[in-house]
């Protein structure tokens, strides 16, 4: 049902991470293959964070300060009724590329660090804590939401059964 | 207890009255809505959030927008530019008279981590993230003296140009330090005060350092 959103939820991660392996093909400038794969990488956390997370399955998470200036972060899930077959290759589209796509930026920075080639740690370093940020919030979301969901059934039961 | 007997409800008198939730300038209600609204609302809306704090750092008030929804693509896209105007032309050539472009970004990242966890050490109340969105936000006046010193490079490298630049970098190395204390300083208890500004003085003497030195090839 969201085609586009699927498209780009993918498109920023994938191309940040042939960037980063095929730089030296594009361009021979270090600052450019920098700069570009910076920027992937914020547009993908702010895409994955915003728009394909509620779209596709339905999860957002932010952070939210109060006026006594203490901060909180908020997991928020929809609470989905029926699951349409669509909507699951969707949902695991979204967890597959969630997933995998920070295990192989810590690859790149092992790489990175053995290889010595440091000028590219800050790069793989941003990289990880964009992508590994989403997933923790994404999760942090479908386990909350799986908990208040259990709480809201348990409590329509018990109420349920008062005598009247 | 003859007293009690009459005490007696009729059970047809209908109860009724209001009730009212308070929410918070957040409620819950609110943001399930922003659940489902159009990804062009999302971006408009934090596109507006950024401008307004640029225009907020150039006029520093003491008003808590900048602090209350923080976001960091306004440091994100300063540190960037600033790092791009401060490589010098070449940006693989091993004679170009800036610092490396990773060095500055760390620099700035790092730097601006570092005052933070300070900050919260001596026991302030502002958030992490928040800190390093006003330390990247009050990063705008150093980066518009480095667009002035590389256009007042264009025109010459004398002592002039230099007493320009020197001016021109001082005056927004004060405008930085003064927007950040403005809104960084109230979150710490009186006494620290001092304590808290003197590693912002230092950070944002370092980024002027790196500006007035720049040297084109």
């Amino acid at each position: 049902r969201h085609p586009l959103a699927t498209f780009f939820h993918l498109f920023f991660r994938v191309s940040a991470i042939i960037t980063y392996l095929f730089c030296d093909w594009f361009s021979n400038s270090f600052v450019a293959c920098f700069v570009t794969i910076l920027l992937l990488l914020s547009f993908d956390f702010w895409s994955v964070k915003n728009v394909t997370g509620r779209l596709l399955v339905g999860l957002r998470w932010w952070n939210q300060i109060d006026e006594d200036g203490k901060s909180h972060w908020v997991f928020e899930a929809k609470r989905v009724s029926t699951i349409a077959a669509s909507t699951e290759a969707e949902a695991r589209i979204f967890w597959l590329g969630l997933i995998i796509c920070p295990v192989i930026w810590t690859v790149f920075f092992f790489s990175t660090l053995f290889s010595l080639k440091l000028k590219w740690l800050a790069l793989v370093i941003a990289g990880i804590s964009l992508q590994t940020a989403n997933l923790y919030g994404y999760i942090h979301c479908k386990l909350g939401g799986q908990k208040s969901i259990s709480r809201i059934t348990s409590r329509f039961f018990v109420t349920g059964d008062v005598p009247k | 207890f003859a007293g009690l007997a009459d005490v007696s409800i009729s059970e047809d008198i209908p109860v009724e009255g209001e009730i009212t939730v308070p929410v918070g300038s957040h409620s819950p209600d609110e943001d399930y809505s922003t659940l489902d609204e159009p990804v062009r609302d999302t971006i408009m809306r934090d596109l507006k959030a950024v401008g307004k704090k640029f225009v907020h750092v150039m006029y520093p008030k003491k008003s808590s927008a900048l602090l209350r929804d923080w976001d960091l693509w306004g440091p994100l896209v300063l540190c960037v530019s600033l790092a791009l105007m401060l490589q010098g032309g070449s940006a693989d050539s091993k004679e170009d008279g800036g610092p490396q472009f990773a060095e500055v970004f760390v620099i700035i990242w790092f730097g601006a981590v570092v005052i933070t966890l300070n900050s919260k050490l001596l026991g302030g109340t502002i958030s992490f993230f928040q800190s390093l969105c006003v330390l990247g936000y009050c990063v705008l006046p150093l980066t518009v003296a480095m667009l002035v010193c590389r256009l007042v490079l264009l025109a010459g490298s004398g002592t002039v140009s230099f007493i320009v630049r020197l001016i021109v970098v001082i005056a927004m190395f004060g405008w930085s330090t003064l927007a950040s204390t403005a809104f960084l300083a109230d979150s710490q208890p009186p006494n620290r005060k001092a304590l808290v500004v003197y590693p912002i003085f230092l950070f944002y003497f370092v980024i002027s350092w790196m500006i007035l030195t720049f040297t084109p090839q």
